[in-house]
């Protein structure tokens, strides 16, 4: 039971009733008075230059209104991501371009009175293409004679190196027994929120634009449409709407910018909303990785050194590209003293990268964690056992960090996990551990741990909020934070309604909508929870400090004899103790005497992004014949402090396990390497986990608490699917014996060249030297 | 073009449309409601899911005039007993949290729908069948499976419970 009264109490979210019934309503549910279509020709080009649009059949499809070519649209390039402003953020993105870097690259655009007319004046638009030459790896993109995307930029393809260290990598491998080097590749992912991306731009009142779009980032996105559209931020509004999923990708705008330029020149609201091919070909992907991983491990199984080189394939444009490699250097959740990052961000002609659930981290951790794998299996050692003797702990920092760990509950984490996956096995025993089983299958567990963060672990999250009391004693509470389906409103009206000592019932929220909420820097990082609700908690505070003023003032007693705990004011007058509710104090300070207005604010800035940990164990059954893998079971236990709403951190969870075990087994955005067409265009070409897909899913909560957090609360979103992957190809490496470094496996999963740990020290990328005397 | 009538949640809509109309541009546009989603529009993810003459269809795949005359089910048309009530399957995915961004929910809705009317306590392999064709990004289907499953239980037991 939670000591508190709506904290740590479930609910299942404030507009679940909404969207059971289909009230809810979603970009594309928005229609304006007026309004109108926009569509977008794209490249069908991985490189290609336009040599000439002849528009001259569209124009006379009936009903266009207008047609945008790269010609016709300010020449000023842009950087799509929803971070705050940072040199990193390389504007080398044109709204319309003649010379298109990827396949689904914006080219010109329609804007028509019908959506059938705009798909008829895309047909009708005579585009005359030269194709260049493509580069898709990012190894041969660096090379000297590699076509160069961005010759506007510099000289190479490389967009940045980003780097982190701590102690020196030398001395730690010099101190390690055994030295492990190997080399992983993950793919790029789509984020396949259902929902597809879209917007409503209204700039047909002229010096003002109001946009509804699916946006996890409506006061960026107000940034750089103001700027883009030479408009101050109080004459451009952007209204979030229920939102279908986020996971990242709208943490870019991507038609936002067309969209604007096409109600300015019509004079009309345009809608765009991307198809579901847009959405594979011109939508963000997670990074495609090649990893160089190197553990130096003394014999005792204490990590001394890790060494990581990584090239991030950022795609045609830079968008976050050098955050995310940032953020993946700051994620190991192990004391090592002798650390080193260096993570190379390329452009190359694939799909553009950006944004997805974990930023930078799943690559990072598949990478580490399967190593870890290895060096459990070389030094004969428990994988948890290796994994927990080096794990941080509370007042420990992460490597490449400075600040130190408040909180840390991975012990609480395996602890419960185990208790857990023991009990499966007993009830498995129970059938002589052949439940499920066909014949030549063979079980397995395998593991993995991770860390993730609360909040941008460059600390640059901030959040703001308003709490307005109204004179029943009800609250209307206002912030920027935008909820994009995960339930972040609902976890933020819990942290004010315990605060205020009300029910959850008596609050309404008002989110995301830049000209009446305030200043939150976006829904990325996981940082509602942790960011928006220390913002939620000020602004609760203020409110009733502003109260206990007023309260004093009416009284005439001194303001510390008033204090607000368990949920109520307590006035210590001449006449002894008064307690009052937020309900009874309101009716006297609005209408009593002077009579005043409650409001309360904050604004936030995170000084911590305390990472939640999780721990996650999975179970594959593996055909020892076909090597098809089967998943039997994940169990993830996540230290996310003292969960606000447990069932929707367990929902978390869920979702976050289903997209690692799309990552594992089946998801690989694929570019065919001859034509340079992206094969992935569909969810037909594009698999992602559907029901029969999925394991068995057991959450364990670890009891954790957070000193920095609001009410002890860290983080969930991200966390729960950065180390499922890791946790799945462990497994299988267990069952067969077969190290697996590259994702995904695909369902037939056939071992690699050679098995470990076999793998002799002389011969093998594995173990690549081992000291005499060990 | 041709004028058609459909019969959506026991209202007849008409309306004058191109053969190769969808059912979900008719329900959505001509009909409009938007409780129905579009979230592939080429019959892959299953957000579009409705009743046709009781069965589920993707409507991005379905012409409307397939459903000429017949009669079409949205989420919309999910009703409790009472006036007001939610149908017991919506409150169902409210209380055992089987709702998150919301956007796969009016499909697999009545999904759900079709099955408990054909099967009324499906086995979690029954479910799992059933929403096979929709696509879940947010609650890796645990929590859908679980409030379908809870629905047939809740409802046997009140119906046992009334007799
Ligand atoms: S919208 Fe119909 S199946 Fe996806
Ligand atoms: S709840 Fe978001 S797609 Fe199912």
């Amino acid at each position: 039971m939670s000591k508190y009264r709506v904290v740590g109490n479930s609910h299942p979210g404030l507009s679940v009733a909404e969207i059971a019934t289909g009230r809810g309503r979603y970009t594309d549910d928005w229609k304006l008075p007026g309004m109108v279509y926009g569509m977008i020709l794209r490249s069908p080009f991985a490189h290609a230059i336009v040599k000439s649009i002849d528009t001259s059949e569209a124009e006379s499809v009936p009903g266009v209104l207008k047609i945008l070519l790269p010609w016709d649209v300010p020449s000023k390039r842009y950087n799509c991501s929803g971070n705050p402003p940072s040199p990193l953020l390389i504007q080398d993105e044109p709204i319309l371009t003649d010379h298109p870097l990827h396949m689904g690259d914006r080219i010109a655009a329609v804007a028509a009175t019908s959506r059938k007319a705009c798909r008829e004046a895309l047909m009708q638009l005579k585009v005359e293409y030269e194709e260049l030459k493509p580069v898709f790896d990012v190894m041969k993109a660096l090379e000297k004679d590699a076509p160069l995307l961005h010759p506007e930029i510099g000289g190479s393809n490389l967009v940045k190196t980003m780097e982190a260290a701590e102690g020196n990598i030398n001395t730690g491998f010099e101190e390690s027994d055994y030295i492990f080097e190997e080399i992983y590749e993950t793919p790029a992912i789509q984020n396949v929120s259902l929902e597809p991306n879209g917007c409503i731009c209204d700039a047909s009142v002229p010096g003002k634009m109001t946009v509804i779009s699916t946006s996890q980032t409506p006061f960026q996105e107000r940034r750089i449409l103001a700027d883009l559209m030479g408009l101050s931020e109080n004459n451009v509004r952007i209204i979030k709407p229920f939102m279908g999923g986020g996971f990242g990708e709208r943490q870019q705008l991507h038609s936002q910018p067309v969209a604007a330029l096409l109600s300015r020149a019509t004079g009309r609201p345009v809608k765009i909303i991307h198809s579901r091919e847009e959405q594979m070909t011109a939508s963000v992907v997670r990074h495609s990785t090649r990893i160089r991983m190197k553990m130096g491990v003394a014999k005792e199984g204490l990590i001394r050194a890790m060494q990581v080189e990584a090239w991030y394939n950022t795609g045609a444009y830079a968008t976050h590209g050098p955050i995310v490699v940032a953020a993946g250097s700051r994620k190991t959740n192990y004391r090592i003293p002798h650390y080193e990052f260096k993570g190379h961000c390329v452009y190359t002609n694939g799909p553009v990268s950006g944004a997805v659930r974990g930023y930078g981290n799943p690559q990072i951790t598949f990478a580490r964690e399967s190593m870890l794998n290895m060096v459990a299996q070389k030094l004969g050692m428990d994988p948890i056992a290796l994994r927990l003797k080096n794990h941080v702990q509370t007042g420990d920092r992460l490597p490449g960090t400075d600040h130190p760990l408040l909180s840390c509950a991975v012990n609480s984490c395996v602890e419960k996990g185990e208790t857990l996956r023991k009990a499966i096995e007993e009830e498995d025993m129970k059938n002589n551990g052949q439940q499920g089983l066909s014949h030549p299958e063979k079980k397995a567990w395998g593991v993995a741990f991770c860390c993730h963060t609360s909040g941008p672990s460059n600390r640059e999250g901030m959040s703001s909020s308003i709490v307005m009391v109204n004179d029943d004693g009800s609250v209307n509470l206002l912030m920027g934070s935008a909820d994009i389906g995960q339930g972040s409103e609902t976890v933020l009206a819990q942290i004010a309604a315990e605060g205020l000592g009300i029910g959850l019932e008596e609050i309404s929220v008002t989110a995301a909508d830049t000209a009446t909420t305030p200043y939150d820097t976006g829904t990325f990082a996981s940082s509602q929870t942790y960011v928006g609700g220390n913002a939620v908690a000020l602004a609760v505070e203020d409110v009733k400090k502003k109260m206990i003023q007023r309260l004093s003032e009416i009284r005439k007693l001194p303001p510390s004899d008033i204090t607000f705990e368990n949920g109520r004011f307590t006035v210590s007058g001449p006449e002894g103790l008064e307690h009052l509710t937020l309900k009874d104090a309101t009716k006297q300070i609005t209408f009593g005497a002077g009579g005043s207005i409650i409001a309360g604010s904050s604004s936030y800035k995170a000084v911590e992004a305390p990472p939640p940990f999780a721990v996650c164990w999975a179970q594959v059954a593996v055909d020892m014949k076909t090597l098809s893998v089967r998943l039997l079971n994940i169990i993830e236990a996540v230290d996310v402090g003292n969960p606000v709403n447990p069932e929707k951190v367990k929902a978390q969870v869920h979702g976050g396990v289903s997209m690692g075990v799309g990552y594992a087994m089946m998801e690989e955005i694929q570019v065919d390497q001859r034509t340079g067409k992206q094969i992935s265009s569909d969810l037909l070409h594009y698999q992602t986990p559907l029901s029969r897909d999925m394991p068995g899913i057991h959450v364990c909560l670890a009891e954790g608490w957070e000193p920095s957090g609001p009410f002890g609360a860290k983080s969930v979103g991200e966390l729960a699917t950065v180390p499922v992957a890791a946790a799945i190809t462990n497994a299988i490496a267990q069952a067969t014996g077969t190290a697996i470094t590259r994702i995904p496996i695909t369902d037939a999963f056939r071992p690699a060249a050679s098995p470990w740990p076999k793998r002799a020290a002389t011969e093998s990328p594995a173990v690549t030297s081992e000291k005499e005397g060990v | 073009m041709r004028e058609i009538r459909i019969e959506i949640n026991g209202s007849n809509y008409t309306s004058r449309i191109s053969d190769n109309l969808t059912l979900l541009d008719f329900i959505r546009e001509e009909a409009g409601m938007s409780g129905t989603k579009r979230g592939c529009d080429s019959g892959h993810c299953g957000s579009c899911t409705v009743l046709l003459e009781g069965r589920p269809v993707y409507a991005c795949i379905t012409l409307a005039i397939q459903a000429e005359g017949k009669k079409v089910t949205t989420v919309e048309g999910l009703e409790g007993d009472a006036a007001g009530q939610l149908h017991y399957i919506q409150q169902a995915f409210i209380d055992h949290y089987g709702i998150q961004c919301g956007f796969c929910t009016p499909g697999m809705l009545m999904v759900a729908a079709a099955l408990l009317e054909e099967k009324p306590l499906p086995e979690t392999e029954d479910i799992k069948a059933a929403i096979s064709g929709n696509l879940c990004r947010c609650t890796g289907y645990t929590n859908i499976v679980h409030s379908i499953r809870m629905a047939a239980e809740d409802k046997l037991k009140q119906e046992g419970g009334d007799e």
